[in-house]
């Protein structure tokens, strides 16, 4: 097994947070794993990525050229991945906020709306659970059961975001294995 | 030095004081430097701190400080010394640092490390010469060298426009709040020397009782590079610096004012 | 049981100082480190350990002179321009075989350069870097299990030299999350009757690099020189992956290797008979390893984030008939396993 993450959008959408719940969950499934922000000055509304690559053996680059999984949050970062994507990767686009599409024939594709179904869950903003449920619907690269218990012991004591973030997930899953089948 | 037996000398006037080595000062005729020094380790002794004190460095005419004393001793980088202070009294609480600076060294390239020491309030002693010239380099231009005044670098007086005007460093550092007594004093004449002793052994007691920053500036004379005769470099000194540095004392906070009126700081 | 975490690299790094005892933090922020001092501003009050957040990387670096000089073990950590701030306490601790640890989280240079990570500071770092003649023990971890050992043994090489070692990972390492295996911290610290720690019961204590008479300083030189002459025999470490076959070896250090370790399986996929040899110590570097490698193997290619630095070390260890190319990246910018993959196939097609 091993499979290289990117994911990106704007600050603010909690890129990086997803990536380091796919990283805290690899690693307790004690996979080796690396994790790799784009860090510097980036402020709320500029594009940010980051990078997780998951395996069974020693990590090589910290940095992913051609992902096998590439996340878009933003058409910024669809417009970087429809082309970086490795043949036979799965990308998944957040229709929400990127309109555009991507004709490759070599790749899965996933169009989310994201937000609009976090929305439903009561929370526009935590589009990227939604998007992270999407990503384990189609590739399990970590189980569900791993990022809900990583919820469950981070945010232990705020139960009502907890129970929002649970369901974002839970709606991103459960929609995609609905319209994604086979 | 062999010592007298109390049989020999019933009293003793003047000796050297115990923490201080056997050696001669390397110091030009009429220089300030020896008699600071002198005071230092006089203070030393009768604070009974030899074992505790750490000699500073700094580079210029004193650079080699340690060698007079009989405590441990260290060289710092030109400037550095507040900062290699600051680590040893900040690993070592019950030692007691103290560093020896001239002019170029404090007030030029180590100003940035003085006046952070002094904002943090480390609680070290600065001893702090100037004598308004680079001593050791030749007679250069110092940060504190008076308007007009002759340098070899500035032949035909230090001008304003040209070379900006002189840093007067006890009003500047008593402004920041880390620091607790801060003076100026100088070696002139005999009285002065006296009234100098005081201050310095008051920074010490404030560093003893962690009081905070103390530091005490001494006018000395050079007269080699103010190319005078030492007895008239006293003379020049009064004439000259006194003006542009007025004695005193600049910063006693409340905790230091009352250390001064204990009895026994003589 | 050794604990496993997840960790950053710059986090390691301050874990792994405080696990080998170090006594004292002095530091300036500048990024890409601004975690390291962060991390170490609540970590080493809570240990009863001493951190200042200094006005400068110059009073850091004279402040890690006064307390490894007082005899703690003491570190700094900066980047780039900081650490061109550090030279001279650098050049002043090796004069006065002060030990203590510099860590240089390498950006993207000359001048104010970037944040990105890079390795321009190879030459800095292993030739000396300040006045004088002196070299500091230059340690290269690639990974963040590295980050926190090299920490550790940074601050046992610098007490059993009396040298200052230099910690140089890029700004990528520092910023890399990796899992982590805990060490046992260090609870027997050697003996420094040299330090200053205040002339009781004993002679005193005078530390310098200092000598009115030229005469006088030789002599403490030339014992340098035996020190450092000790250190290349004792201390060379370095990494070999797929030597015994391999028909071209890539030469790397930190994040660059990395990516050099996935485009020599790349290229291994595609039937390439491609090697690693990563030099752990920058300084002293494995000449001879890599001479005698180059006995068998004549063709290398040099992967680095800089315009061409350790590329020198490696030329001057190899046979004269070795072929030596170079790929890289600059300027903060990271090298992908796809260029080293293609700058492989360029030399073995």
């Amino acid at each position: 097994m091993h499979e290289e993450i990117t994911i990106g959008g704007f600050g603010g959408q909690g890129v990086l947070f997803i990536g380091r719940l796919l990283t805290e969950a690899a690693f307790r499934e004690e996979r080796e794993v690396v994790y790799m922000p784009a860090y510097g000055a980036e402020k709320r509304g500029g594009t940010v990525w980051c990078n997780v690559t998951i395996s069974d053996e020693r990590i090589g680059a910290l940095f992913i050229a051609r992902p096998t999984i590439a996340v878009a949050m933003n058409s910024a970062s669809l417009n970087r991945f429809k082309q970086t994507t490795k043949a036979d990767g799965l990308l998944i686009v957040n229709k929400s906020l990127v309109p555009e599409t991507v004709s490759r024939g070599d790749i899965s594709t996933v169009y989310i709306p994201a937000n609009d179904l976090a929305t439903e869950v009561g929370n526009s903003d935590i589009g990227n659970l939604v998007v992270l449920g999407a990503l384990l619907a189609r590739r399990p690269v970590v189980s569900l059961d791993s990022i809900h218990q990583i919820m469950k012991d981070s945010l232990g004591e705020k139960q009502q975001l907890l129970q929002m973030n649970q369901k974002a997930l839970e709606k991103g899953y459960r929609w995609t294995k609905k319209e994604y089948t086979g | 030095m062999a010592r007298l037996n109390s049989k020999e000398a019933e009293t003793i006037l003047y000796q050297r004081p115990e923490s201080m080595e056997a050696r001669p000062f390397h110091f030009c005729p009429g220089c300030g430097h020896g008699i600071v020094f002198r005071l230092v380790g006089e203070v030393i002794d009768e604070l009974k701190i030899r074992e505790r004190a750490i000699c500073v460095a700094s580079i210029g005419c004193s650079v080699n400080s340690y060698e007079y004393f009989k405590c441990d001793g260290l060289e710092s980088a030109h400037g550095r010394a507040p900062a290699v202070a600051t680590a040893i009294k900040r690993c070592h609480p019950d030692l007691v640092p103290f560093t020896y600076q001239g002019d170029g060294d404090l007030a030029a390239i180590g100003t940035a490390e003085i006046v952070h020491a002094c904002a943090r309030g480390e609680n070290i002693t600065t001893i702090f010469v100037n004598n308004a010239i680079y001593g050791m380099t030749g007679g250069q231009m110092a940060p504190t060298t008076l308007l007009d005044m002759y340098s070899t670098s500035t032949t035909a007086g230090r001008k304003s426009a040209l070379a900006g005007y002189p840093i007067r460093v006890c009003e500047m550092l008593s402004t920041l709040e880390g620091t607790a007594y801060i003076a100026r004093v100088t070696v002139n004449s005999p009285a002065a020397v006296r009234k100098a002793k005081q201050a310095i052994k008051l920074a010490f007691r404030t560093q003893l009782a962690n009081l905070g920053m103390s530091l005490v500036e001494v006018l000395s004379p050079c007269p080699t590079n103010w190319r005078v005769e030492p007895v008239k470099a006293m003379d020049w000194l009064a004439e000259h610096m006194l003006p542009q540095y007025p004695l005193g004392e600049y910063k006693v906070i409340e905790a230091v004012a009352a250390l001064k009126k204990e009895v026994g700081n003589a | 049981m050794s604990e496993k975490t997840l960790m950053a690299g710059n986090i390691a790094i301050a874990e792994g100082a405080i696990l080998a005892h170090c006594q004292a933090y002095f530091g300036y922020p500048i990024t890409p480190q601004n975690e390291l001092l962060e991390h170490m501003s609540k970590r080493m009050p809570e240990e009863g350990r001493v951190f200042v957040q200094t006005e400068s990387e110059l009073a850091a670096i004279n402040m890690v002179y006064g307390a490894a000089a007082s005899g703690c073990r003491a570190m700094t950590t900066t980047s780039s321009p900081g650490f061109s701030l550090q030279q001279e306490g650098l050049s002043y601790m090796a004069g006065a075989e002060i030990p203590a640890v510099v860590v240089n989280v390498m950006r993207g240079g000359p001048g104010l350069g970037d944040i990105g990570g890079a390795q321009g500071d190879y030459f800095q770092a292993v030739k000396g870097g300040g006045h004088g003649d002196y070299h500091l023990i230059t340690l290269a971890p690639s990974s963040v299990q590295e980050m926190m050992d090299f920490a550790m043994l940074a601050f046992e090489l610098a007490d059993k030299y009396r040298n200052p070692v230099i910690l140089l990972p890029d700004g990528f390492l520092g910023q890399a999350i990796e899992p982590v295996v805990m060490r046992p911290p260090v609870t027997k610290l050697p003996e420094k009757p040299w330090a200053i720690t205040g002339a009781r019961g004993r002679p005193k204590n005078i530390i310098n690099s200092f000598a009115m008479d030229p005469v006088d300083y030789q002599p403490h030189v030339a014992l340098l020189r035996q020190k450092f002459q000790r250190i290349k025999q004792n201390e060379v470490r370095y990494e070999g992956i797929n030597l015994d076959d391999a028909a071209l070896v890539m030469v790397a250090y930190g994040s660059a290797f990395r990516s050099a370790m996935t485009a020599m399986q790349m290229a291994r996929q595609a039937g390439l008979k491609v090697g690693i040899f990563r030099p752990i110590t920058l300084f002293p570097f494995p000449v001879a390893p890599l001479s005698n490698l180059s006995q068998k193997v004549k063709s290398f290619l040099v992967v680095e984030l800089s315009l061409g630095q350790l590329i020198e070390d490696v030329r001057l260890s190899l046979s004269a008939e070795a072929k030596v190319e170079l790929v890289n990246q600059f300027g903060g910018v990271p090298i992908s396993a796809d260029e080293i993959l293609e700058a492989i196939e360029k030399i073995m097609k």
